[in-house]
């Protein structure tokens, strides 16, 4: 018996039976997480608590998205570049989360400046991490923008034409790349800094 | 589809602005640091237009100078090249270089010491 699906297997029957499996096991993470954790636990006891919890899940979902970017940039320096449906909508993806994820940051980074808040308590007890942890996180993630908006025009304006020529693969190449690192810095630097003084 | 009927120019507009606006982006924090009355003109050109921006203080207007830096220069690259074939890997070393630029700029023990030499 042969384990590979016939012929007569339709794809994208097969695709969309596999987001269903997907769906399935994320709605049950979110009961599982739920019952086992209160959300009010989840969330934390701050005033901003939601607005928070905001910007780290899409912040989350984008590290995912940018890590896939990876995997299409490997793919696009070495000659084998996936389709350029999945290109085009990976990146304009990417593009929305990071704008959203960047807008989310700048509501929390209110909280973050107010009187009393994680900016005051750094600048009093350690400034560097202020100064390094957190002015050049938020400055790093704002690279993530234009790099994701800019690997996402060239996608859908150049569209299969890009594949084939090496200047403009290799070029997208390299945005996905440089978008993985600034975001993986401000992700990195984001994460410490919440691990040190939430808002 | 080809690239001929897609000329090439749009495509070193995009990348080279990149660069253009995340410079702007380091210039206006350098000229933030360097002086009160700068640090108070970049926010209010925040003030003027985004939300909570009171809150976020001169990052708002960092942040706007930026993105019109960005925006304006891809505009105005687009409508001069978009009929011209520019080398694509030109305008993705002018990216990465001005990219490099910013980096350096934004880094803050490189940030301070500027601020240290222009005073």
């Amino acid at each position: 018996m042969s384990l590979k699906p016939g012929p007569d297997v339709d794809a994208r029957e097969v695709q969309w039976s596999l987001l269903l499996v997907i769906a399935l096991l994320g709605v049950l993470g979110v009961i599982i997480t739920w019952f086992t954790a209160p959300l009010e636990r989840l969330l934390g006891e701050s005033a901003y608590a939601l607005e928070a919890a905001i910007h780290g899940v899409l912040a989350g979902v984008l590290m995912v998205a940018v890590t896939i970017g990876l995997f299409q940039a490997a793919r696009l320096f070495s000659g084998h570049p996936p389709g350029i449906r999945e290109l085009q909508v990976g990146s304009a993806v990417t593009a929305m989360l990071t704008l959203l994820t960047i807008i989310a940051g700048n509501r929390i980074y209110i909280p973050y400046r107010a009187s009393g808040g994680p900016r005051t308590y750094f600048l009093e007890h350690a400034p560097e991490v202020h100064k390094i942890f957190f002015e050049f996180k938020e400055f790093m993630a704002l690279f993530a923008l234009p790099l994701a908006v800019c690997a996402a025009y060239l996608l859908w304006r150049y569209g299969e034409a890009a594949m084939q020529r090496r200047d403009l693969r290799t070029t997208i190449a390299a945005l996905l790349l440089l978008l993985w690192f600034y975001f993986l810095v401000a992700f990195g630097l984001g994460a410490a800094i919440t691990k040190l003084k939430p808002v | 589809m080809t690239t001929r009927e897609y000329p090439t120019g749009p495509a070193a507009a995009a990348l080279i602005a990149v660069g253009v606006g995340l410079v702007a982006l380091a210039i206006s924090h350098l000229l933030a640091e360097l002086a009160t009355p700068l640090k108070e003109a970049i926010h209010a050109i925040g003030k003027a237009w985004m939300p909570g921006a009171a809150g976020i203080g001169p990052y708002a207007g960092k942040e706007t100078i930026a993105l019109v830096a960005w925006l304006g220069t891809w505009l105005i690259l687009h409508l001069l090249w978009k009929r011209r074939a520019i080398s694509v890997t030109t305008g993705a070393i002018v990216c990465l270089v001005l990219l490099g630029v910013a980096t350096t700029l934004l880094w803050p023990p490189v940030t301070e010491h500027l601020v240290e030499l222009v005073r």
